[in-house]
């Protein structure tokens, strides 16, 4: 009745925006300055239209995937080395088989491929479990052998998939054009589907009890080693899609690509993202655009002119700044708290 | 040099006779033994499959694989026991074999401390970015590697361009034999570093402190460790041991590329894994990081010996590291 009760509730509302900004901040934030850094690029570029804006996503989907694999093991507590050898792997085995065959067959192929990649890290995952070898060293061991597998089932540069299969991905029969919707559903529907797992599901969320404190999860039921194989075998499923996406867009499948700088690309997009990697924190909604950013770099500072091997040098000490100020952050916050 | 326990399994189970402890037990406080096992039997193997091998001349082939790796895994060792790791090594190591290389026509001492400066200044700046600004040593690495790759890829047509040919000094020390064309002089380059590696973790203050950063960061700020400072420390020294690993490599094949190192990052990581130092920190020495590094140049040897192609190599090696960290920590935990 009196002039208390609107302050009382106001203060609450401060509390819960308080609440959702600390909660919720770094995911707004990242997609912030993803939209920022798109409007300034279209500045920047004489025109900006479909097919600029289609490069980019379409480009960008192999690092979201890379990123999400990831960010589900690191979420569980773990690390995943293998993920870029495991898109190597999955699209020079989709280049070499899906070669010349018509669209129900390939995309017959693409689920087998995509439940094999599954099995296979899942069987990475069991032994990590199995053996209490660190993650680190197990996944160091399946990127090498992804590699070497890759070379044995395509020995050189080559193969190709579809027109069709590369429409999926890239919007266009030969794997660039300036449409970009298709490569968008491709990103959204997988991303949704497992950012509901992931909040929703008790599966999902044992994710974060793992990952965040095992013995505490295992005392409360969550069957610890189960989980691990789990986000790991999703982790295939992400791999098998970045492959597929990179095979779409260069047409070909190439054994030799470094799997091991693609991994690190998607550790350094999913710390950006937000996703602590000691475990148990971070959303693979902050993932998408975090790696779309690290992405991104490189057409921003070409079109500001800046020399490619510059531009790597930038893209690295802006990596950095970001990861000392979220440092700095956090450990004011632990002082303070 | 390596702290091989001198008392051989039968002559710890006179003294403690009654008891009898399993065989497994026995090797499992010994975990080093195991090492040395799998040295020999994959030493045997490959003799089996080469007879030529078992010769100085084979043997030396192994040992000229084995030393920049084991040098660069002294560097991962360090590292990892603060809680750490280096993944920028290879590539400051190229950077100064690329430098010393370049420079080589300035005298061979200006070209050398050159090219040591490049490990000392980027391996600093990782100390400073890990341990004042606490950035993920995973990240700050990862950056620091692509931060000079793109450097150097500029430089290398700018203020560095012009020779890539090692100085002849260097390429002796990377090379070159001793004792009738016996002895890589390599070999006493990784023998000082090895010595002075050992007598670091094991008889110093700052050794110690890497020990305790890596079992209990909070335990040893309490107890007056200042971790900043020794995490600058050990990554500079990380970082001139990459140096020094990337003249070794520069100076074996001759003539320099930025992709000289690169293929060595993940043996290194190996070497100091399978040698049993933890990832996580506190625990490891670099004894069995060298019978790592040792192993993993015997395997090269035996990979080569089987015609194996890259694939074949990749897929073994691969498995390798997988089964022998497997086989560790189950002796361990049977412990």
């Amino acid at each position: 009745m009196t002039a208390a009760a609107p302050t009382v509730e106001s203060r609450e509302g401060t509390r819960a925006w308080r609440r959702w900004i600390q909660r919720h901040g770094w995911t707004v934030g990242i997609w912030l300055l993803l939209f920022v850094l798109v409007a300034w690029y279209s500045t920047l570029i004489p025109r900006f239209g479909g097919f600029q804006t289609s490069t980019i996503i379409t480009g960008g989907t192999a690092w979201i995937f890379l990123g999400i694999a990831q960010a589900v093991v690191v979420i569980a507590g773990g690390l995943d080395l293998g993920v870029g050898g495991m898109l190597v792997l999955t699209s020079v085995t989709a280049a070499q088989f899906m070669d010349g065959q018509p669209l129900g067959v390939i995309v017959v192929m693409a689920i087998c491929i995509t439940i094999a990649a599954a099995v296979i890290n899942g069987f990475v995952g069991w032994i990590i479990t199995v053996s209490k070898v660190p993650d680190i060293v197990i996944t160091l061991g399946s990127l090498y052998i992804y590699q070497g597998l890759a070379l044995m089932v395509l020995p050189k540069v080559g193969g190709g998939t579809s027109g069709s299969f590369r429409w999926i991905f890239t919007g266009s029969e030969n794997g660039i054009g300036s449409n970009p919707w298709p490569a968008i559903v491709v990103i959204i529907i997988p991303v949704i589907v497992v950012a509901w797992w992931m909040g929703r599901t008790r599966s999902g969320l044992s994710l974060y009890a793992v990952g965040s404190d095992k013995t505490a999860a295992f005392l409360s039921g969550v069957r610890d080693g189960r989980t691990k194989i789990v986000a790991f075998a999703v982790a295939g499923v992400f791999g098998a899609l970045a492959g597929f996406s990179s095979v779409s867009i260069s047409g070909v499948g190439n054994p030799t690509t470094d799997g091991g700088t693609l991994t690190l690309n998607a550790v350094a997009a999913i710390v950006i993202g937000g996703v602590a990697l000691t475990g148990g924190i971070g959303s693979v909604i902050a993932v998408v655009p975090a790696a779309m950013i690290l992405f991104f770099f490189n057409p921003i500072l070409s079109a500001l002119g800046v020399d490619p091997n510059r531009a790597q040098v930038i893209q690295g000490i802006l990596i950095v700044l970001v990861m000392m100020i979220a440092g700095v952050l956090e450990w004011r916050r632990q002082r303070r708290s | 040099m390596n702290d091989i326990p001198t008392t051989t399994p039968t002559g710890t189970s006179l003294d403690t006779a009654p008891e009898q402890p399993s065989m497994l037990k026995r090797l499992a406080a010994r975990p080093q033994l195991v090492l040395v096992g799998v040295l020999i039997a994959l030493i045997i193997a490959t003799g089996i499959v080469e007879p030529n091998y078992l010769s100085i001349a084979g043997l030396r082939n192994s040992l000229v694989w084995a030393i920049p790796i084991g040098i660069l895994a002294a560097g991962q060792t360090i590292l990892m026991l603060t809680g750490g790791i280096d993944l920028s090594i290879a590539m400051i190591a190229t950077a100064s074999a690329y430098i010393t290389a370049n420079q080589s026509s300035n005298g061979t001492a200006f070209a050398i401390v050159v090219g040591l400066m490049v490990g000392l200044i980027a391996g600093s700046l990782n100390g400073i970015g890990v341990g004042v600004f606490r950035v993920n040593p995973l990240i700050m690495t990862l950056a620091m590697a692509a931060i000079l790759l793109g450097l150097f890829t500029g430089w290398a047509t700018t203020i560095f361009a012009g020779s890539t040919r090692m100085n002849d000094f260097i390429r002796t020390i990377g090379g070159g034999n001793f004792l009738g064309g016996r002895v890589p002089w390599a070999a006493l380059v990784w023998a000082g570093v090895a010595v002075l590696v050992l007598v670091l973790l094991r008889k110093t203050g700052f050794g110690r402190n890497l020990y305790a950063l890596g079992d209990n960061a909070i335990a040893s700020r309490l107890s007056g460790i200042r971790a900043w400072q020794v995490l600058v420390a050990a990554y500079a020294i990380s970082g001139i041991l990459g140096s020094v690993a990337g003249l070794i490599v520069g100076g074996r094949i001759g003539s320099v590329d930025l992709q000289l190192v690169g293929f060595l990052l993940l043996p290194s990581v190996a070497a100091a894994v399978i040698g049993g130092t933890s990832i996580f920190g506190g625990i490891g020495t670099y004894s069995g990081t060298i019978l790592g590094a040792l192993i993993l140049g015997v395997l090269q040897s035996l990979l080569t010996f089987l015609g194996a192609g890259q694939a074949v190599q990749q897929v073994l090696y691969g498995s390798i590291v997988v089964g022998l960290s497997w086989m560790y920590t189950r002796l361990a935990s049977v412990q």
